[in-house]
């Protein structure tokens, strides 16, 4: 088990509002981890300073020894294509595209092949039990359904570490539950490393660390 | 660029699409059929003149003789000496010249339009008159060799009740008629009810005395010439001869016909392109719109591709290649369009007004002041080189728009739309 991602000392204003107040952590290469928190804590902005959506005002994101705080918008974004997979509370498919498409999509841009990419996201939805849903546009599925979609999505490029928002946010209990174990399998099975931004206990659970996060710092470890 | 991203892009946003291609291709239809009708006119302008081979009809005004009894010439026309011909053919972009005498002939029992013609070896060397060699109803045209030989309008024989082998009288001379022609087709340009060869109509009109009391008439004159010149410089030698014709001189050409066209043509000729090129800027406007509310609705999208690692120039290729082919199949659905409106214009018929001077016939005559005019299906045809600017326009403007809206929307901050969606 190595070190996958050390954030040191990360600070992220927005106009006069301190989101990211000198937050540090630490990852390895098959951690699950939960950051709680309330809404408005600073959770969500962590998490995506940790993708690489945002950047840090002030600290160092070092993923694999590499300081990803130190790439430009289009490095981050060939870093996220070979190393991150994303989940929100959304869901956020491409409504025009079926289950398959939108798996495949990430890869739309590489040189990987129709062929390929077709193989690959058949094999990501029959992993998250979607094989039998491949045409099906996101307005045909169910809430559940369409974030096993988006997992699928999450895992097409084989990251490294997989960011989820609430990603049980808005499923119901049950259909949460389910989710979160079949994250909590992919952890295991695909060795991937997991953080879940969350603010439900029950899902926190799930994780074998939890952070909690509050007023942009981590107030317990 | 994804082509299956974007095919279903097109095809799952009908709306988006519809509204694009047609307003494109509306807007390309629209100048390209205002192309089509302009130059279907400026074609139809030419056929009076192009009908019998000719580009350029050129006359001198003369005198009105004081009596009007046996050979006289119009008006319109005054002899043209050998001389003035030779300094015209050596004009650069005239090819050929065919000269023609032209003269009323008043006999106590009946008026003749007469024109004498050089007869042509065959028709698609004449330039003028000698064109109706293919107008032929019954009997043969004249020959080169022919002498006292006449050729008669078919309507102006059935009239008269004269046949094949018929004797006409032409300045007090006989003639035997050996053919009949059916004079419409010559354009309306120089008709008359009897054609004689050039030399025997010399010979008439240089003895007629109220020829020769008005005129200066040369056994080697004609009154009439019809000029095949280089289309490129067709405009310019017609300012030319009408320089060495002097004051007096009336040319004809396609552009002295589009000058006594309607207004609705002059309107269009003049301003269609830029009505054309404003419906096509509406177009593209309406593209501009479409692009941009696309663009807005698919924020998101946007924003998962690059956070799921879509670089700025993918994005941009992927939104600008979208905008090229909807503008694309708009251009080509405007052009399908146009080609319609064409084949409708086409079904359309055309008056071009032939000018009193260029088919004389006495004013105090029946009929004699009834402008004639030239009925022809108007011949709009697309040009292709307009289509391929108008559609050129429509993709390059697209490619543009695409290329600025893509990287704006590209340059949005993932975080913040995912987030707040």
């Amino acid at each position: 088990m190595t070190n996958l991602l050390q954030a040191d000392k990360l600070y992220k204003m927005f106009g006069q509002v301190s989101a990211v107040h000198g937050i540090s952590l630490s990852l390895n290469t098959t951690d699950f981890l939960a950051v709680m928190g309330r809404s408005g804590s600073g959770k969500t902005t962590t998490m995506h300073l940790l993708a690489g959506l945002e950047s840090p005002d002030s600290g160092k994101i070092l993923f694999n020894g590499q300081d990803i705080s130190k790439l430009n918008e289009d490095s981050l974004a060939l870093w996220r294509r070979d190393n991150i997979g994303l989940v929100f509370q959304a869901f956020h498919l491409i409504p025009t595209l079926s289950a398959l498409e939108n798996v495949a999509f990430p890869l739309y841009p590489t040189t990987v092949t129709a062929k390929e990419r077709h193989r690959m996201a058949v094999n990501r939805l029959e992993q998250v039990g979607m094989g039998q849903r491949l045409k099906h546009r996101p307005g045909e599925l169910s809430g559940g359904e369409q974030q096993r979609v988006a997992i699928a999505r999450a895992l097409i490029n084989n990251p490294n570490l997989i960011l989820a928002d609430e990603p049980t946010g808005n499923l119901d209990s049950e259909t949460g539950i389910e989710v979160m174990h079949l994250l909590r399998k992919l952890n295991q099975e695909e060795n991937v490393a997991i953080i879940i931004i969350t603010h439900d206990l029950e899902v926190a659970k799930e994780a074998d660390r939890v952070i909690r996060v509050k007023d942009g710092e981590i107030v317990k470890n | 660029m994804n082509p299956k991203y974007l095919f279903t892009e097109l095809i799952h946003r009908p709306g988006r699409t519809m509204t694009v291609v047609f307003s494109v291709a509306f807007g390309v239809a629209l100048y390209i059929s205002l192309q089509a009708y302009s130059t279907g006119y400026r074609q139809a302008a030419r056929a009076p003149l192009a009908l019998i081979g000719a580009d350029i009809a050129a006359q001198r005004q003369g005198d009105v003789p004081e009596t009007f009894e046996g050979p006289v010439f119009p008006h319109s026309t005054a002899p043209i000496h050998p001389d003035e011909v030779e300094a015209i053919q050596k004009l650069a972009g005239v090819e050929s010249i065919g000269e023609a005498v032209l003269f009323w002939d008043f006999e106590p029992e009946q008026f003749l339009v007469v024109l004498g013609l050089v007869p042509p070896v065959s028709a698609d060397e004449a330039v003028g008159p000698g064109r109706l060699m293919e107008a032929v109803q019954e009997g043969r045209f004249l020959s080169p060799i022919d002498h006292r030989l006449a050729v008669a309008d078919i309507s102006f024989a059935q009239e008269n009740d004269l046949n094949l082998n018929d004797s006409v009288t032409v300045g007090g001379l006989s003639f035997s008629i050996i053919g009949l022609v059916d004079t419409s087709r010559a354009g309306q340009v120089a008709n008359a009810n009897i054609y004689i060869p050039l030399a025997d109509a010399r010979e008439i009109t240089g003895k007629a005395p109220n020829v020769l009391s008005v005129h200066d008439f040369h056994p080697g004159d004609s009154n009439i010439l019809f000029i095949k010149a280089n289309q490129a410089r067709s405009e310019k030698v017609s300012l030319e001869v009408k320089a060495l014709l002097g004051e007096q001189a009336l040319v004809s050409s396609s552009i002295s016909f589009t000058e006594v066209l309607g207004a609705s043509f002059h309107l269009i000729d003049q301003f269609g392109w830029v009505v054309g090129l404003v419906g096509l800027l509406v177009a593209i406007a309406g593209l501009i719109r479409a692009i941009a509310t696309n663009l807005r609705e698919r924020r998101r999208d946007i924003a998962l591709m690059r956070a799921s690692g879509w670089l700025r120039s993918n994005i941009v290729g992927q939104l600008t290649s979208e905008s090229i082919i909807l503008s694309f199949t708009g251009g080509i659905t405007g052009i399908g369009l146009a080609s319609v409106i064409t084949v409708i214009l086409n079904q359309t018929s055309v008056t071009i007004p032939v000018p009193w001077e260029l088919s004389p016939t006495p004013h105090f005559l029946a009929g004699g002041a009834l402008e004639k005019g030239l009925i022809i299906p108007l011949p709009a045809h697309i040009e292709w080189l307009s289509a391929i600017a108008a559609v050129t326009i429509a993709v390059a403007s697209a490619a543009i728009v695409g290329i600025i809206l893509g990287r704006r929307a590209a340059n949005n901050k993932p975080a913040e739309v995912l987030h707040n969606d």
